[in-house]
């Protein structure tokens, strides 16, 4: 229990540099053994985040594996890390689906091999680093450094308008979260006249009592660092070019991890750090989420590109796992949570999928296929079953965590929770219309007689993912169990004080959004 | 009597000046070295004098930590000082003609210009600057103003048969000399309404009541307006691209640095001596009335608040427009000027300690970049523009990581010492209220980012259209290169020692009289 565990997973990819540093890669052989070398690493890590997974008490609500050492003392910033129910599986979401997408990754990327692992691996310790920091300075460190890897994968590794899409996500995300650093120096100062202490401390920092004016403000641009990543509607914009643009490997990252970010980040920072701020917004980021969930549904539909498609059911997933935090119940917080790594298996599987034909035809136009099924059998039948599962068919991963997240908001807000359902089968439509006109009916294309169906490797890395739909959507006990004590932790540090200035969100409401009126008045 | 044997006590001058002393006699060693080795073949001579040059000021670093550090009697006479502050800055500077020397070794001999004199200039550049920071009397701090500027016109003008050398130099030297002027009219109202030339008596006649006397405030105004200049903030700023374009790589380097943190260390330490109420916290019974100096905040801080907005904002904006590297680098030192006036603005000692900061780690990075740009540019002015740069990050995969690793450590992000430099003037900033300035200052910042990244999608993301040669890499570039990254690098992970140090340095501000 005393080795610090978490650094060990935290900085084990970047282990792998110098090797891959080492290595040649003017050969196939060089090449092969850079790949074998970060998925090795990779592999590694998840083994590593085992550890995690079998010395974690889920009885208690706190944080574990805390390590805490001073960093820069006279500013209060540790190096301080810790891990409670509601990280728990997005820390191993994140080694999971790393050596998957590396696997993925070795025949579609095949120029500039040792630059690519290596900003996987940098990328993977960026995200670890975000998802465990427990002090708001070490956060924000990760929090930005993650932000060049992407930038490059998407940049150098993308299709024709990757420039155009790396910059859009680099700026989108630079203006959020230098807004972001700005406040959290506002917060730290502002605990400083109060406690005399200089800390950057997370936990030192929940409950500082805060000018009601500050706490809106420190909030909204919290919220706006996070809402660009998750992304909320109407602040999504950059997510559809970033995912079309990026390789196979970068969407996987994006949608299975990144966007998670988002969400995290309201739930551990924005959210507890500013309950009444939170408050204050709630019947906006409701509304949002409700319009992303409808408006992601509606404008995936029309999308000619397979992969522009799931982009935009990303949108729309989001918002369920948004609307989930918002509504501050139990049953829906732990759907959220649920729903997090639901999308990142599934939404992370159909990226795959995408990449796989993509990479066999060089085009993800929904047109140019028709009939595959016939020629891709075992292609097909996993396609089906990931389709399933984002729709949330029972017995699949994405059910429970609708489910979860529907109940939960109906108890508070029925009118919210009717619209989202109705998200629910606008997503039938989608992806099934997709389905159909991709995998039955003739083939049309003779491009597609002589598809190759899937090989050995295409294999090993979806079939965990597919194990996972399944096991996810059968037990979910097993995942959900995990969370229980310290999702209720985090419902009660929200909720106590948002209860008290509720008629001032009430006026809030009536004075900025007459459309919430309603949602509101329902309850 | 006693006074005036301890005045001219050798040893006292000695400990109070020894770096400066040090730097003025090499240089007149280095001119008997010159014309020792006539014989020798010029570009054999010149790498000699370079390494001379480096290892004077490495002489000069080492005697100003070691002995000048600790001193307890910093003031010399009334004219110099060698309180912790002033020697922090006068190594930053050494520093930064240490690895301007380094580098300058390859840089001349790309360039076929391997005259002594280089050396020579910078080491009296250097010198000029130390003493500048290290004056406490406003007159010396006219005279090294100018012993500073002149070389440094000079060096600007270094590559003869340059157009843009020559006019960027005549430009910076007729500019400058109207900067120098303004300032030396400052000098001359606060004299004649004070009657004194040295900061602390200043601060002790302004607290008088003076403060409030129209005249002072035109005084202040025209020291600032001086200062400003050599700083570049806006809108004092109009010379900086064409200089920094025309000089030589290294030189910009050294002049983006050096200059930089001269002016803001004697800005420093006039405006807080001076104009502040600092030295009322030196417990000193005489400086008590400097409280009163508080006041005078009124008047300055919006000043600075809305020069140092300017200053992020149209540096950043104008170098996105930029096509060459060295002109949009210099805009960026531009911005970077108006980050550290957040700490100037602050008034606090977080805020003094940023600067201090961020001078060092702006020294190794900006240095580090010219760097970069001079090798790439193999001779002067061959390959700057952005479209040379195309595909530059896989022909030469350690140049194209080091200025990679430079700019992201001028767009000031983690974990290289741009960050942390930023951080810190950020916050002092905050700590003070300003969340308006701040927020419209992170936001100038994503600017910067753009096109500071903008350079590495060229090296990494574009085919090149050109095909570009780099220039020769001497050793001693790639030490200083290599120096410099680590220590962003350095910086960036593990601050504190740093920041200690700087902190202790403008503590001792309250300490000059």
């Amino acid at each position: 229990m005393n080795a610090p565990i978490l650094t060990y997973v935290t900085f084990l990819p970047l282990f792998g540099v110098p090797f891959i540093l080492a290595m040649s890669q003017k050969s196939d052989t060089g090449k092969n053994i850079i790949r074998g070398i970060a998925l090795v690493v990779s592999i590694i890590t998840f083994i590593a985040s085992l550890r995690i997974y079998f010395a974690f008490d889920p009885s208690i609500a706190g944080f574990q594996f805390v390590e805490d050492h001073p960093w820069i003392t006279n500013y209060g910033i540790h190096y301080h890390m810790g891990m409670d129910g509601l990280s728990f599986w997005l820390v191993l979401l994140t080694t999971f689906l790393t050596p998957l997408t590396i696997l993925s990754t070795w025949r579609a990327i095949d120029n500039r091999v040792k630059e690519f692992q290596i900003s996987m691996l940098v990328l993977e310790t960026a995200m670890l680093g975000t998802f465990v920091a427990l002090d708001m300075f070490l956060f924000y460190v990760f929090w930005e450094i993650m932000l060049i890897p992407m930038y490059l994968i998407i940049g150098v590794w993308g299709g024709e308008r990757r420039i155009y899409a790396a910059i859009k996500f680099f700026l989108y995300t630079a203006v959020g979260s230098l807004l972001m650093l700005v406040c959290i120096i506002g917060l730290v100062y502002f605990h400083h006249q109060q406690t005399g202490q200089m800390t950057f401390n997370l936990l030192s920092l929940y409950g500082t009592s805060i000018p009601r004016t500050y706490e809106i403000l420190f909030f909204a641009s919290f919220a706006l660092a996070f809402a660009i990543k998750v992304p909320m509607f109407p602040l999504h914009t950059w997510l559809p070019d970033a995912h079309v643009e990026a390789p196979t490997a970068g969407s996987v990252i994006l949608a299975g991890i990144l966007l998670k970010m988002g969400t995290y980040g309201f739930f551990r920072f924005a959210m507890p750090l500013f309950p009444a701020g939170s408050a204050y917004f709630t019947p906006l980021i409701i509304t949002l989420s409700v319009i992303g969930i409808i408006y992601g549904a509606l404008v995936a539909m029309v999308q000619p590109d397979i992969k522009k498609l799931v982009a935009y059911s990303s949108v729309s997933h989001l918002g369920y796992c948004m609307l989930g935090l918002y509504v501050l119940t139990r049953q829906g917080v732990e759907g959220s949570v649920l729903q997090m790594i639901n999308h990142g298996i599934s939404t992370g599987a159909l990226f795959l999928l995408v990449g796989v034909v993509y990479e066999r035809r060089h085009t993800r136009l929904i047109k140019e296929y028709g009939g595959i099924a016939r020629i891709m059998p075992i292609y097909s039948t996993i396609f089906m079953i990931v389709t399933l599962s984002s729709i949330g068919l029972p017995t699949t991963n994405g059910f429970i965590g609708e489910f979860l997240i529907l109940l939960g908001t109906f108890k508070v807000n029925k009118f919210a929770a009717v619209l989202a359902a109705s998200g629910v089968i606008l997503g039938a439509v989608y992806m099934l219309w997709m389905v159909q006109r991709v995998f039955f009916g003739e083939v049309t294309n003779p491009k597609n007689f002589n598809l190759p169906d899937l090989n050995i490797r295409e294999i090993a890395y979806l079939a965990p993912l597919v194990v996972l739909i399944f096991w996810i959507g059968l037990y979910p006990n097993f995942f959900l169990n995990k969370m229980h004590a310290s999702v209720d932790h985090f419902i009660s540090q929200v909720k106590i004080e948002s209860s008290v200035p509720s008629s001032h969100v009430q006026e809030a409401v009536n004075m900025e959004l007459p459309g919430v009126t309603v949602a509101l008045a329902k309850e | 009597m006693n006074d005036l044997t301890y005045a001219f006590d050798l040893s006292h001058l000695w400990q109070v000046t020894g770096g400066q002393l040090i730097l003025i006699l090499a240089g007149l060693v280095l001119i008997c070295a010159d014309m020792a080795m006539m014989k020798t073949d010029e570009e054999v001579r010149s790498k000699r004098l370079g390494w001379l040059t480096v290892i004077i000021f490495g002489l000069t670093a080492s005697h100003m930590m070691s002995r000048e550090w600790d001193l307890h009697n910093t003031v010399f006479m009334g004219i110099f000082s060698a309180d912790k502050f002033s020697i922090f800055v006068s190594i930053v500077m050494v520093i930064s003609g240490l690895l301007a020397a380094l580098m300058s070794i390859g840089y001349l001999q790309n360039n076929k210009v391997t005259k002594g004199e280089y050396y020579i200039l910078l080491v009296y550049a250097v010198a000029g600057a130390v003493g500048l920071v290290q004056s406490v009397d406003l007159l010396m701090m006219f005279i090294t103003l100018e012993v500073m500027s002149l070389a440094i016109y000079a060096l600007a003008a270094f590559l003869k048969n340059d157009q843009y050398s020559q006019e960027g130099a005549l430009k910076y030297f007729l500019l400058g000399s109207f900067g120098s002027a303004i300032f030396l009219f400052g000098v001359a109202l606060i004299y004649g309404l004070t009657g004194t030339i040295n900061i602390t008596k200043i601060a002790q006649a302004l607290s008088g009541g003076l403060y409030n006397n129209p005249g002072v405030l035109l005084a202040f105004v025209m020291l600032m307006a001086g200062l400003f200049f050599k700083m570049a903030m806006v809108p004092f700023h109009m010379w900086t691209p064409d200089v920094y374009e025309g000089s030589p790589s290294v030189v910009t380097g050294f002049m983006a640095t050096a200059v930089k943190a001269a002016a803001f260390g004697v800005f420093i330490k006039l405006l807080f001596v001076s104009f502040s109420p600092i030295l009322s916290q030196s417990g000193q019974p005489d400086f008590s009335s400097t409280v009163n100096l508080a006041a005078l905040g009124a008047y300055w801080k919006p000043v600075v608040w809305w020069t140092a907005l300017l200053t992020m904002f149209f540096g950043n904006l104008i170098a996105v427009s930029q096509q060459n590297v060295k002109r949009m680098l210099a805009y960026s030192s531009i911005a970077h000027a108006g980050y550290m006036a957040l700490g100037i603005l602050a008034a606090n000692g977080e805020g003094r300690m940023g600067i201090l900061f961020y001078l060092f780690a702006y020294t190794l990075m900006n240095i580090g970049a010219f760097g970069v740009v001079y090798v790439i540019d193999g001779k002067e002015r061959n390959a700057q523009t952005l479209d040379d740069y195309r595909g530059l990050g896989y022909k030469y995969p350690a140049l194209g990581f080091l200025m990679g690793l430079f700019l992201v450590a001028m767009a000031g992000l983690p974990p290289t010492a741009g960050f942390i430099a930023k951080f810190y003037v950020f916050s002092a900033a905050i700590k003070e209220g300003y969340f308006l300035l701040a927020a419209l200052g992170v936001l100038t910042s994503v600017i910067g980012a753009y096109y500071y990244l903008r350079v590495i999608y060229m090296m990494y993301m574009k085919e090149e259209i050109r095909d570009v040669v780099r220039g020769q890499v001497a050793a001693p570039t790639v030490i200083a290169l290599v120096i410099t990254a680590l220590g962003v690098l350095y910086l960036g992970i593990l601050p504190e020692r740093l920041a200690t140090i700087a902190n202790m340095a403008q503590q001792s501000l309250a300490m000059i009289f």
